[in-house]
């Protein structure tokens, strides 16, 4: 490929490009989907293309292409340098420039036991099939539908640093849910595991088959349980409903191109500073965060970032105090960084990089032997809840409303009764600094997001979060009812 | 960008190659500029071609799928045999359905304009730059996406279908910021000479100035009035759960509701086919002809979407698509609404909206771009965001007066609605 990667990056040099890279993907899907007894979905997708971003005069341009020839990539860096001229007709006020990093020749491929692609389809179609038999079979479930999608991302990058990379990493996603009906209600359970950086022996360890008549049972549960209660009260949280928690309430506001406010139009902003770094307690000081773009099976750990930059792990909130962002090298160089910590990455040949949420993670309590029990033991009246469900942030990522999968009250220490239809609502920081203990680290699970959107025109991504059971004092539950 | 004769020939090439095999071929090319701007500059700008095939192959009641770019002979040749083998693995579906023979499209307005995609990234970053000029002239920011694209979609098969369509589309989306508060402005349109960049422009920067240091106010329920924008991402939601199968097993709002009355009189909700400014899809599952539908009439539920399986099953008829959607309104604007309203609140737009519960279709979200406390028919000033949780079952029972329906994107046509009783339930010092 790398015939074609100089074409680019010389064209783009000959178009005046202080940087430019070429990156080409090709990507491979599988999917299979199963809604109720039907298999309403079996295919394998097969993609590719490149594309060049070039900064001229401080201003980009981009261009796509599927037509890998030496003189289609020529048009296309052309192309795409045509475009940062356009650019340039509404000017950064200070012009765009590329936090510097090191020339990485490279060839990386990610965890992948066992190839998904040589899996029989119909053993997928089964395993699904006999998931959504078992949910169906127990009473009052009308609906369950489960979903494997399995994808080999392929992308070679090269850039004007004199970088070259190869890099192959493989993802697993697998999704099983169902409904139960019972007297007029109508409430769901399913897999909360998330996806994961592997192959199919990931879906061979969860075992969904062994859970699925479980989740079925809930989701009855769920149906003749009591509704939410309402009032100020302590919350038990666990790990899988955590992930979408710190997604949108820690992951979001600490992207760089948010506090910018490059994001303004759609996804929103950030009420972080680049000042508030160091000196702005997040969290109460149980409370810590790590970014870590090489945890393993983490569906952030490419190795390297759509800009060329070598992953690495480093603290996002340490004992409750901000002190990084997550940035790219256009972002850094803004607020004054030498350099760019990884967090820059596409979810295609044809859209540019973004500043994205890294694999981003709780730390587990300093306590190893402390226990979700223990934390449960702590609670006086509260609701302790698994999974994710309802979730909703403001544009600042300040006023937030969760719900979740399965709720149980907690009543002088014990889990009491199950509930459905519970929320909470809170305040970013008034929530992480209500937070009091967070069990240790044999409870620690991580959790695999592969539908973060983000950007216009809307670009999808992935990234793992991770924590143990965690507790937090005086929240309002139960302000949404009808 | 092949011509339709071009690809009906390709369909026919692909389908020959996968003879003796029963299958359907689903086509689809898009072309797209999209340039991005935040903080009164320019901060992406891409362009980019894609042609896309999958290649559906049946076995019975077994079927494979492949989907490839690569459009070359060998490569769709190695995608049959692929597809081939996996339509003779994959368990059987009982819920499979036949393809369709050739069926007849209804005529439908014009729905591709050359005028997009002649479109330059020069002009488009000259568009962009009218909104960061008028933002620049007040000390505010100026972000948003103006995209257009053009988008050819085909199917055809083996007993004879062979179905295309082509669209365009020029969407111009910008939110200004001030020191104390944003504002909104956009359009969308099928044609760019419809596009009126500076009415744009002036939305947003109107909305912004009115926005500036908005005043506490306590969360409870309000008179709202929602702009069609608002309203649209609303009913969105509506009409995602419309699916009948869902509603006969009971997990959706509309559990036993056919024919039954559910909101305001006022409400009359219909896929439209006639409509210039919203022009529809020919055609959708499996090739099946786009119908003009009632969904609500005076309120009542008339029809739900059945795919082709569930309405064979339960004797009705097939939906091909429930878009475009016009709902109806009334012969007034949203000011005439504002100066109908004794108190309440004006609502720009809404944000991040999820389901609380999905059988009750209750709902969460936030206001955002701008809401304003409406006293004796004026506007008293702009008041803070606030979280709401509410139906729109509710909020369309409770409708009081609607404005003259407009495009809100290419697949709906939405009027401004003023309803009582639209519960908010915290408060968010976000601007």
């Amino acid at each position: 490929m790398k015939e074609f990667t100089d074409v680019a990056l010389n064209a783009a040099k000959d178009a005046g490009a202080t940087f430019a890279d070429m990156r080409i993907v090709e990507e491979r899907q599988n999917r299979v989907y199963v809604e109720r007894k039907s298999l309403k979905l079996i295919d394998e997708t097969e993609s590719s293309g490149y594309c060049v971003r070039v900064l001229i005069d401080g201003a980009w341009g981009f261009a796509s292409n599927t037509k890998l020839t030496r003189d289609e990539v020529a048009k296309t860096a052309e192309r795409a340098a045509v475009i940062a001229k356009a650019s340039a007709k509404v000017p950064k006020e200070i012009p765009a420039v590329m936090a510097p990093e090191a020339k990485h020749i490279d060839t990386r491929v990610g965890p992948c036991e066992e190839d998904p692609f040589a899996v029989p389809n119909a053993e997928k179609a089964e395993l699904l099939l006999n998931c959504t038999n078992a949910m169906l079979s127990q009473p009052n479930i009308v609906m369950a539908y489960g979903y494997l999608q399995f994808i080999k991302l392929h992308r070679i990058i090269a850039n004007t640093d004199g970088s070259y990379l190869d890099l192959t990493n493989y993802f697993a996603n697998p999704m099983l849910n169902c409904y139960a009906v019972d007297a007029g209600e109508s409430q769901s359970r399913g897999f909360q595991g998330g996806a994961k950086q592997a192959g199919f022996e990931f879906i061979r360890h969860i075992d969904l088959e062994a859970n699925a008549a479980k989740w079925a049972e809930e989701a009855l549960l769920k149906c003749r349980a009591e509704d939410t209660p309402r009032g100020i009260m302590d919350l038990v949280l666990d790990p899988m409903h955590l992930a979408l928690t710190m997604h949108e309430s820690v992951g979001h506001p600490t992207e760089l191109d948010r506090i910018l406010g490059w994001e303004a139009n759609m996804a929103g902003r950030s009420f972080v500073k680049p000042e508030m770094v160091g000196n702005y307690k997040y969290g109460s000081d149980v409370v810590n965060f790590t970014a870590n773009n090489v945890l393993e099976g983490g569906l952030g750990s490419w190795f390297y970032d759509d800009d060329g930059v070598e992953l690495y792990s480093f603290p996002m909130v340490k004992d409750g105090m901000l002190v990084n962002l997550g940035c790219t090298r256009e972002t850094a160089p803004i607020i004054g960084w030498e350099k760019s910590n990884g967090c820059c990455r596409s979810d295609g040949f044809d859209k540019p990089p973004i500043n994205r949420i890294p694999n981003l993670y709780m730390e587990p309590g300093t306590d190893d032997n402390l226990s979700p029990d223990d934390l449960i033991a702590g609670v006086d009246k509260g609701v302790y809840i698994e999974g994710m469900g309802s979730f909703s942030i403001d544009q600042m990522r300040n006023n937030f409303q969760f719900g979740g999968d399965m709720f149980w009250m907690i009543e002088n220490g014990r889990k009491t009764k199950p509930l459905k239809k519970v929320t909470y609502q809170a305040q970013t920081t008034q929530f992480w600094n209500s937070c009091d203990a967070v069990a240790g680290k044999k409870w620690w699970q991580p959790h695999g997001v592969m539908n973060c959107g983000k950007g216009e025109p809307m670009q999808v991504m992935r990234m793992t979060h991770g924590a143990s059971w965690t507790r937090f004092r005086n929240i309002a539950v139960g302000g949404a009812q009808l | 960008m092949r011509t339709h004769e071009e690809i009906k020939q390709l369909l026919e090439k692909i389908l020959a190659f996968a003879k003796p095999h029963t299958a359907q071929i689903h086509y689809s090319w898009d072309n797209s500029l999209a340039t991005r701007f935040g903080e009164n500059a320019i901060t992406q700008n891409m362009s980019g071609e894609s042609e896309n095939v999958r290649i559906e192959i049946f076995n019975g009641l077994r079927k494979g799928s492949m989907v490839t770019n690569n459009l070359d002979n060998e490569s769709m040749k190695k995608m049959i045999e692929i597809a081939v083998k996996m339509s003779k693995d994959a368990p059987e579906d009982p819920e499979l359905m036949e393809i369709l023979g050739q069926q007849e499209y209804p005529d439908t307005p014009k729905s591709f304009f050359d005028d997009v995609i002649q479109l330059t990234p020069e002009q488009v970053a000259n568009d962009a730059k009218v909104v960061v000029e008028g933002a620049k002239a007040k000390g505010y920011k100026a972000s948003g996406l103006f995209e257009v694209s053009a988008n050819i979609s085909a199917i055809a098969n083996t007993k004879g279908l062979f179905c295309i369509e082509d669209s365009t589309n020029v969407s111009y989306s910008t939110t200004v910021h001030g020191p104390m508060g944003s504002g909104k402005g956009f359009a969308n349109h099928s044609s760019y000479a419809d596009l009126d960049i500076r009415k744009v422009a002036d939305m947003a920067l109107t909305n912004a100035e009115m926005a500036q240091n908005p005043a506490d106010i306590e969360p409870e329920d309000y008179t709202v009035i929602f702009e069609p924008a608002a309203v649209a991402e609303m009913l969105g939601f509506l009409i995602w759960n419309m699916r009948a199968r869902d509603a006969d097993e009971g997990t959706t709002v509309f559990a036993g509701k056919l024919g039954q009355k559910m909101v305001s009189d006022k409400v009359n909700i219909s896929v439209v086919i006639d409509d210039p400014e919203i022009p529809p899809a020919k055609f959708g599952e499996d090739g099946l002809p786009i119908k003009a539908l009632p969904i609500f009439e005076n309120g009542v539920l008339k029809n739900l979407r059945y795919d082709r399986f569930w309405a064979k099953n339960t004797g009705n008829e097939p939906v091909a698509s429930i878009f475009p959607l016009a709902m109806k309104g009334e012969e007034q604007s949203v000011d005439d609404l504002v100066k109908k309203c004794k108190k309440g609140l004006l609502v720009k737009n809404l944000w991040y909206i999820r389901y609380v519960d999905r059988r009750e279709l209750l709902l969460t979200g936030m206001t955002r771009d701008g809401v304003f406390l409406v006293e004796d028919g004026k506007i008293v000033g702009p008041v803070k965001n606030l979280r709401w949780n509410e139906s729109p079952i509710v909020f369309l029972s409770n409708i009081v007066a609607m404005s003259r329906p407009e495009r809100v994107d290419s697949n709906a046509k939405i009027p401004g609605i003023m309803s009582e009783g639209f519960t908010f339930s915290s408060k968010s010092e976000s601007l």
